[in-house]
């Protein structure tokens, strides 16, 4: 396909490769010239080989072809008459020469800087209010660079001082000497350095002494110097944060779990009603069988039915709402939900996590089993056939629900002194930080792709209603509330990306988002990504007009495993994006489920694959958010947010990438990121040897 | 070597180096058969099998109907080496021993 006129402009410096067959004689204009953007794609799949003589799209444009060439044919100096040198032409075309020089593009020590390497003048405004420039009297004017040769290595953007340019290191080193510099009627100090190879040229400098910095600014992940604007903001800074609210969770510790006579809880013993699945049948219809296991870590090698769910066993003292007041959790112990329709058929088949439960979890993500932990795990049998209907996983998961709630009861009737730690959440705002908001999408589609906002008892089912039915329209949750259950996921397909109950009930990021004093995080939102196209666009311009009218300027959106849910992902990012709101989007990506949309907000992103090989592993929670991915994530959105570039991540997905930022991070807040481990760290299984 | 590796992943990520013909792709077309909350079945045309995905993984500007067509990229199911996968085999065993 050709390009267009104004793509035009941007692909002066690209190589020159017909797009289309091309007969003799032809005057080369944009018709002819394929677009850049898709090259590297056809040197992957064997279609193009760039030579290095191939000529660039500027030079090639007006000139005349001498030879009828084939398509995708790259354009060379000895089928083409009528070159125009690029540099040349721009060297006699050099707009305004006495204002400053500033690079556009990122040069190695050596390159000579033409005119078109100089960013255009008229942005220099934008860019030193956004704090991407800082123009001082040290900054050579466009005249005096061009032709020059750069002395060291800088990246784009970098005004050209003295100092990295050939032919006038020594006049610096001079003035640094000498301090009789001449002064001129205002007192500054001015330095005249005569050039051989300029053939003469006078030129004068002021000396601003204030400036010593030369060397350029590396682009990193985060910020390094501290400008105007942030100065000014930290001073803001010294408002006191807000308690708004106060979340305690009292934790209540088991070693072991029994059958009894009554659900109870005695010492470290939880005992579990033995007829107990007697009624949990009669929570639907559609529930045909319910089998109950305790699953303790001498069992982990057993065989199990595919993971529906992992949830905490939590709930809240006297008339508490869930995100406010107290919660008792029982630790040492999860709800694990199991299910098969009456033929035996996994809910959730595909992709499903059934088999020996060590391998096929990766414990101590946020979603799922601690190691070392009991699963109280149920096994539900729903009516034949409603594996892939609404009713059917609901129906499972209200039957364990059942169970827990009789639990819930127990850990009611505890004594209040009886809890040992007791941990306390406070959620603050911080007036004058950087207001941020988490935008976390969750699966609408239908079926076992719903989620429950809101339950009464944290993780429960009465009175939580389902997304779906929401019309997976936005819905705004307090951090708190996030952690004290307030999602009750009935979590999908895509064992290793699917987001538990539990991983809300400690979700990372909006931990690390609470904890973290240089931004203030005013809610998470939560928004179902519906089936059709023309609904994922309708919730996403709702959620676009919910961030435009909180006058947040930095949104982090969540998504989780892949599929469709990426065109809304794509769309939301959009839709924030285009509010001049910066936005960091997280996603599984990997190799798998690399993105099917894109667009132009989409730089800053974030992708919480942990496998080695970046695929769908079918190891429960394997590639779901984690603090690493969390820390992250907010570094890149405060850099964003302070105006810095992020840089670009190649092509193609490569694990090193996060390593890097990781690092970076480390070496700049001086913490430790402790990175979690993978698959590798479980017994493997004969599903995983195989793909191996 | 790892960017290497990296590059042939886009065409072979199931098993750098097993696929030997995973770039030919074909455009399938086939007809919705079956609509589930949670999955789709669909037929290909010219009776060249049938697949069942789940809701997430089909795209579509339209509200879902039996009968509707769907295009696809694919290519052939290529058999990646003669070994069983053992476990595949137990846990369907498993299931029945249940």
């Amino acid at each position: 396909m050709s390009v267009s006129q104004e793509r035009l402009q941007q692909i002066e410096n690209e190589y020159a490769i017909v797009c289309c067959r091309t007969e003799e004689g032809t005057i080369l204009s944009a018709d002819n010239l394929e677009d850049p953007g898709i090259f590297e794609d056809l040197q992957d799949s064997g279609l193009l080989t760039i030579p290095s003589n191939c000529l660039k799209v500027g030079e090639v444009l007006g000139a005349k072809l001498l030879k009828t060439i084939d398509s995708l044919t790259p354009l060379t100096g000895d089928i083409v008459e009528g070159l125009k040198s690029l540099k040349e032409e721009k060297e006699e075309g050099l707009q305004s020469p006495m204002e400053k020089a500033v690079l556009k593009y990122n040069k190695n020590a050596g390159e000579v800087i033409s005119a078109q390497d100089l960013e255009n003048p008229m942005h220099f405004e934008k860019l030193q209010d956004s704090n991407l420039l800082t123009l001082n009297d040290k900054v050579l004017t466009r005249q005096q660079v061009v032709g020059k040769v750069l002395n060291t290595h800088a990246a784009a953007l970098t005004p050209v001082v003295a100092t990295m340019v050939e032919g006038y290191e020594e006049a610096t080193m001079a003035e640094e000497n000498e301090q009789s510099v001449i002064s001129n009627s205002f007192g500054q100090q001015i330095l005249r350095i005569k050039i051989a190879e300029g053939k003469g040229i006078d030129i004068e400098i002021p000396l601003n002494m204030t400036v010593p910095q030369a060397a350029p600014q590396p682009r990193v992940t985060f910020p390094t110097a501290v400008s105007k604007e942030e100065a000014v903001w930290k001073e803001e800074m010294k408002v006191e944060p807000k308690a708004i609210r106060k979340l305690i969770k009292k934790h209540y510790e088991i070693k072991e779990v029994k059958l009894g006579e009554k659900t109870k809880i005695e010492g470290s013993t939880l005992y579990i009603r033995e007829n107990i699945c007697e009624d949990a049948i009669n929570a639907s219809e559609l529930v045909k069988d319910i089998k109950l296991e305790i699953i303790t870590p001498d069992k982990y090698n057993t065989y199990s039915e595919t993971i529906m769910d992992v949830q905490p066993i939590a709930t809240k003292e006297g008339d508490n709402k869930v995100g406010s007041g107290v919660t008792r959790v029982l630790d040492g112990a999860i709800i694990m939900v199991t299910g098969i329709d009456e033929d035996g058929v996994q809910i959730g088949e595909f992709g499903s996590s059934e088999g020996i439960l060590e391998e096929n979890i990766m414990w101590n993500r946020p979603g799922a089993p601690d190691k070392g932990e009991i699963f109280i795990k149920t096994q539900v049998t729903i009516a034949r056939g409603t594996n892939m209907e609404r009713p059917g996983p609901f129906a499972a998961h209200k039957a364990s629900d059942v169970i827990t709630q009789e639990i819930r009861e127990a850990l009611k009737a505890l004594d209040e002194n009886s809890f040992e730690k007791v941990e306390e959440l406070v959620q603050y705002r911080r007036a004058g930080k950087k207001k941020v908001v988490i935008v976390k999408e969750i699966m609408g589609q239908g079926a076992m792709h719903d989620n429950l906002i809101l339950p009464v008892e944290p993780v429960g089912v009465l009175g939580g209603k389902p997304n779906v039915d929401l019309g997976n329209v936005p819905v705004m949750l307090s951090p708190l509330e996030v952690l004290d259950g307030g999602i009750h996921a009935l979590t999908c397909i895509g064992p290793a990306s699917k987001e538990c109950s539990r991983h809300y009930f400690r979700e990372p990021l909006v931990m690390e988002a609470m904890k973290d004093e240089e931004v203030d995080l005013c809610g998470v939102i939560f928004v179902g990504s519906p089936q059709i196209n023309n609904e994922k666009f309708y919730v996403s311009e709702r959620l676009g007009m919910i961030v435009e009218a909180l006058d947040v300027q930095g949104a982090v959106v969540t998504t989780e495993g892949f599929g469709n849910n990426h065109i809304d992902f794509a769309s939301h990012i959009e839709q924030i994006g285009m509010r001049d709101v910066e936005v960091v989007g997280m996603s599984f990506c990997g190799v798998q489920g690399a993105l099917v949309v894109g667009n132009k907000y989409m730089k800053h992103m974030v992708d919480n694959n942990k496998s080695e090989e970046g695929i769908e592993n079918e190891v429960l929670a394997c590639n779901t958010l984690c603090k690493e991915d969390a820390v992250r994530a907010l570094e890149m959105l405060k850099t964003a947010m302070n105006g810095e570039e992020v840089k670009a991540a190649e092509r193609k997905w490569n694990a090193n990438v996060k390593e890097n930022n990781i690092e970076a991070i480390e070496k700049e807040k001086n913490i430790k990121v402790e990175l979690v481990e993978n698959e590798t760290s479980i017994p493997m299984s004969e599903k995983r040897k195989f793909k191996k | 070597m790892k960017k290497e590796n990296s590059k042939n992943r886009k065409l072979y990520f199931v098993g750098v180096g097993y696929m030997k013909y995973g770039d030919k792709l074909i455009e399938m077309r086939g007809i919705i058969t079956e609509i589930h909350d949670g999955a789709v079945s669909i037929d290909f045309k010219g009776r060249l099998g049938n697949m069942k995905v789940p809701m997430r993984m089909l795209i579509s500007d339209y509200e879902l109907k039996v009968g509707q067509e769907i295009g696809m990229n694919m290519s052939f199911p290529e058999v990646l080496s003669e070994e069983v996968n053992e476990k595949y085999i137990n846990n369907n065993k498993a299931k029945l021993e249940r």
